[in-house]
């Protein structure tokens, strides 16, 4: 019974995985290069084992993941897969002995304490911060966990004071009676043990003393003094009397129904829920991250199924360097994560409003590629080039056809506007704008940029907006601004370029 | 197609700001064969007003009546300041020499018989300066039995007459403004292009009447600096007469109207004088010294100009101009590889406190030189007898807060022109030709 439920929960969990990566893989560019999984595998390494990056983000986070981490770890190895795992390197391994009942008893008090830490960090800190606001739809995984934990403990402490129980065990391995001493080995476990026992009589002189010798010869050779299971021992001391009413009903029983259940739970929900960053992570870690150049040929590959990493920590709108944009058009897709959830819709089909979609271009447009996101993102997921590709999407026509083809690139290596030391002294000083007479004789409607306008839209990589605007396409090429650059740059000569690239790329 | 072109000529100046181009207005006088390369453009980023000395000691923010006042002190503390150099007389005669050569050019520039002038700013404080332009001076009328307006353009960038107001507030009763909007279609946000259509005939009557009907009973009117381009001051007289007040312009944000009268009138005076070569937005490259020559390559982007020069003045400003870098260490000059007099560290260079009182060290670093501003190495000795430096790159000079950026310009620029002059009078004619 047991078996086959682990088996379907197992089968759930895989076939679980394969259909999400599929769903982010179906729009999505190639997989890792081994190339790049070599260079990136000593960081991507300590950072799955030591959450490396998040170290770097915020130790109060990384302080409370930490505890969730590692005492999950070791009890998925040495508790969960004991059989596995800690039955072979252990040749006296037993689940009550010291000191693996006290490390599983820290273990989970370690989990429990990190699911809270997050749990009063998303309820108080993050009110106090408007960026990192959130909602509670990632609740499902923290008390998923807690529920394990607790359930675990739960369990542990209705075994432990279970009268049922010792008396299977007494049957199993000791084989006494109350002649030979079963009540005495009773008052001393009641005293030492906590187990709840119904009748016990105290009649007897010296019975702890002679339970001890009882439970030496039997006992003790695998079951610790149960005070090292500290969590359990205070659930079952503050459970005394009550302890009857669940030996009755067979309490251990029960939740050890429920703690697998639980568990097999925790496995199926793995690729549905916020778990799916810990497979995910060390994948992502490994992929390659675009730098700045490549941006700047407009060469990026991001790999979506890395999304599935994101575990919405929302960093990367706390460092977001347009975040103030978002404070005076309220346009929410702004935000990094608000950018990632659309992204994610996308790509799966869902179909997002007219409207929406304009607020998400709008605000994919304001990036400034400052790369922070990208710096600070404890998954290590690429979001710079994520940006780009969303920018891509956005462009498509809803067929999927674009009006370019496309290996085309607006603009090339040996060209002005391609390098860009031929932009980057523009210190927007508008006199540019200011001896224009475009600008000069068209209403502000007719001229949506003005040249340094034009300018600022290449330094932030948006070649194809400013082949775009009409100032490009208005152009009296009266080399005016060029003369007049106090930085020398070759503004007519920049936006003559781009009317001809993008007249090309028009005829092709 | 890069094509190539070779000129011989006296005086090679780096630099077109405002030390280049007094440099270049002196030689012309002076009848020396001059080549000047350089962009013309950072004019939009000066005012248009010439100070001389404003603030002195600069500590105790102690604005000056007269700039002999704080002469007297500055001579004795700071000796190796430009004007420890040369004296005050000196300074005053470049400024007679620049008011001179700018009034040919239909550009008039005037003095006060009392010292400084304070002039009111965008920001609607005072400030001192020495030489202001004609359209400019009428600020001085301000004072409390007048009645002042000021008005704003709606949509103008850079400008706002209420903040002028606010400003003024603390001083003296608090002036009306008026704001104007323009009847054309769209806002003018570019003052250049405001400036512009102040020289069509009609505009100014427009203005005019829009004053006029807003009922404000005034006697000076303060208005942004954009009245005109080339023909500032006919077109403020016009308004005058059509308005019958006394009107004055506020200088505002770069970019600055003044500047680009100053830089327009420049070029068109030097552009007349056929001894001059005007090499714009030319880039120096390689610069050989010998003993009696100076060989350069000015390249443009089509043009690669090699210039023989019997003196070369190095007029090429500071950091924003790249006459002088920034390294992450040091600062260093660039062309010829000049010693930079500079605070020992970085950490040096710059007070913790913005605001500091007493300045930051970076503003005092640049060229040190001889009396006649000859660059000199570490030991004192001229390094070339015809090398001159001239302008903002002079070292001790922390020009932003004395007030005294035009004087140390004009007055080492025409030193420098000056001085080589007297010094090769006899043979000039000869070896040049």
């Amino acid at each position: 019974m047991f078996t086959i439920s682990l088996y379907i929960a197992s089968a759930l969990s895989l076939a679980g995985i394969l259909f999400q990566i599929f769903k982010l893989q179906k729009t999505g560019s190639a997989g890792l290069k081994l190339h790049t999984v070599k260079s990136n595998l000593a960081p991507a390494f300590f950072n799955t084992l030591f959450q490396t990056k998040l170290f770097k983000a915020s130790r109060v986070r990384w302080c409370i993941h930490f505890l969730v981490f590692s005492g999950f770890i070791f009890l998925l190895f040495f508790h969960a897969l004991d059989e596995l795992v800690s039955n072979r390197i252990f040749s006296y391994y037993q689940p009550t002995v010291d000191p693996y009942q006290f490390l599983r008893n820290f273990a989970g008090f370690l989990v429990g304490t990190g699911c809270l830490g997050f749990l009063i960090k998303k309820f108080h800190i993050r009110k106090n911060n408007p960026r990192l606001k959130s909602g509670y739809n990632n609740l499902f995984s923290i008390f998923l966990t807690l529920l394990v934990i607790l359930s675990g403990f739960m369990l542990e402490t209705s075994k432990i004071i279970s009268e049922p129980v010792f008396m299977e065990m007494v049957e199993d391995y000791a084989g006494i009676d109350e002649d030979s001493g079963l009540d005495e080995l009773k008052i001393y476990w009641e005293k030492h043990y906590n187990v709840v026992f119904d009748q016990l009589s105290y009649t007897m002189e010296n019975a702890v003393e002679e339970g001890e010798i009882i439970n030496e010869d039997y006992c003790l050779d695998c079951h610790s003094k149960i005070s090292s299971a500290f969590v359990s021992h205070l659930l079952s001391r503050s459970l005394k009397k009550s302890g009857s009413l669940l030996n009755q009903y067979r309490a251990d029983r029960i939740f050890y129904h429920v703690h697998y259940l639980l568990c097999f739970l925790m496995l199926i929900s793995l690729p549905f829920s916020r778990f799916f960053h810990i497979l995910l992570i060390p994948f992502a870690s490994m992929n390659q991250k675009a730098d700045i150049e490549d941006h700047q040929k407009l060469k990026v590959e991001f790999n979506p199924v890395t999304l599935g990493a994101c575990t919405d920590c929302r960093f990367c709108s706390d460092v977001c360097s347009v975040y103030p944009n978002y404070a005076v058009t309220n346009n929410i897709r702004v935000l990094p994560h608000h950018k990632i959830e659309a992204f994610k819709n996308i790509i799966t089909g869902k179909h997002l409003h007219k409207d929406e979609m304009i607020r998400l271009k709008n605000a994919n447009e304001a990036c400034t590629q400052c790369n922070n996101c990208t710096d600070i993102c404890p998954s290590n997921i690429d979001l710079q080039s994520l940006w780009v590709k969303l920018s891509d999407l956005l462009c498509k026509p809803a067929s999927g056809k674009t009006d370019l083809p496309s290996d085309f690139q607006l603009t090339r290596e040996h060209d002005i506007s391609y390098s860009r030391t031929s932009f980057k002294n523009c210190a927007q000083c508008t006199i540019c704008t200011n001896v224009c007479p475009v600008v000069l004789y068209s209403s502000k409607d007719e001229n949506d940029m003005t040249p340094q306008q034009v300018m600022n839209l290449l330094r932030l990589g948006r070649k194809q907006m400013a082949a775009a605007t009409l100032m490009v396409n208005n152009c009296l090429t009266c080399y005016s601004c060029q003369e007049n650059c106090p930085s020398e740059i070759r503004v007519t000569d920049i936006i003559t370029e781009l009317r001809e690239a993008s007249a090309k790329a028009g005829q092709s | 197609m890069i094509q190539k072109q070779k000129i011989s000529c006296n005086v090679m100046i780096i630099g077109a700001g405002f030390a280049g181009m007094t440099a270049c207005a002196r030689a012309s006088e002076l009848g020396l064969k001059t080549v000047i390369a350089g962009n013309s453009s950072q004019f939009y980023f000066t005012s248009g007003l010439f100070d001389l000395l404003g603030v002195y000691p600069p500590a105790e923010g102690n604005v000056l009546k007269t700039p002999e006042e704080g002469y007297v002190i500055l001579k004795k503390e700071l000796p190796d300041h430009p004007y420890s150099k040369t004296g005050l007389k000196q300074v005053q005669n470049s400024f007679e020499f620049i008011t001179r050569f700018l009034k040919s050019a239909g550009l008039e520039y005037r003095s006060s018989s009392s010292g400084n002038i304070s002039v009111l700013t965008g920001a609607g404080t005072f400030k001192p300066s020495f030489l202001v332009p004609e359209t400019i001076k009428k600020c001085q009328m301000i004072n409390q039995g007048r009645k002042l307006l000021i008005i704003d353009f709606k949509g103008l960038n850079g400008f706002s007459a209420k903040q002028v107001a606010a400003g003024l507030k603390k001083k003296y009763a608090a002036p009306h403004t008026l704001s104007i909007k323009l009847s054309t279609q769209k806002d003018v946000r570019a003052p250049v292009h405001l400036a512009s259509m102040f020289e069509n005939s009609d505009f100014p009557e427009q203005i005019a009447r829009k004053i006029s009907s807003s009922g404000f009973k005034a006697d000076i009117l303060g208005m942004p600096a954009v009245c005109g381009i080339n023909r500032s001051l006919d077109v403020l007289r016009k308004l005058e007469k059509k308005t019958n007040l006394e009107i004055f312009e506020i200088p505002m944000m770069p970019p600055s109207i003044p500047g680009l009268r100053l830089k327009n009138a420049f070029e068109k005076q030097l552009s007349k004088i056929n001894r001059v070569w005007f090499l714009n937005q030319a880039k120096i490259e390689s610069p050989v010294m010998n003993e009696n020559k100076f060989i350069l390559n000015a390249v443009n982007q089509n043009m690669v100009t090699r210039i023989e020069a019997d003196c070369v003045i190095l007029a090429s400003g500071r950091f924003q101009s790249k006459g002088l870098f920034a390294h992450r260490k040091k600062i260093f000059e660039p062309l010829f590889n000049l010693p930079v007099y500079q605070p020992e560290h970085r950490n040096l260079w710059h007070h913790r406190n913005f605001f500091e009182k007493k300045g930051h060290m970076i503003n005092s670093a640049g060229i040190e030189t001889d009396n006649l501003f000859r660059p000199v190495d570490s030991y004192g000795s001229v390094i070339h007898k015809n090398l001159y430096a001239a302008g903002a790159i002079l070292a001790h000079n922390d020009w932003t807060r004395l007030k005294s950026g035009s004087g140390v310009s004009v007055v080492s620029a025409c030193t420098a022109v000056n001085d080589f002059y007297n010094r090769h009078k006899p043979n000039s004619g000869s070896s040049s030709e």
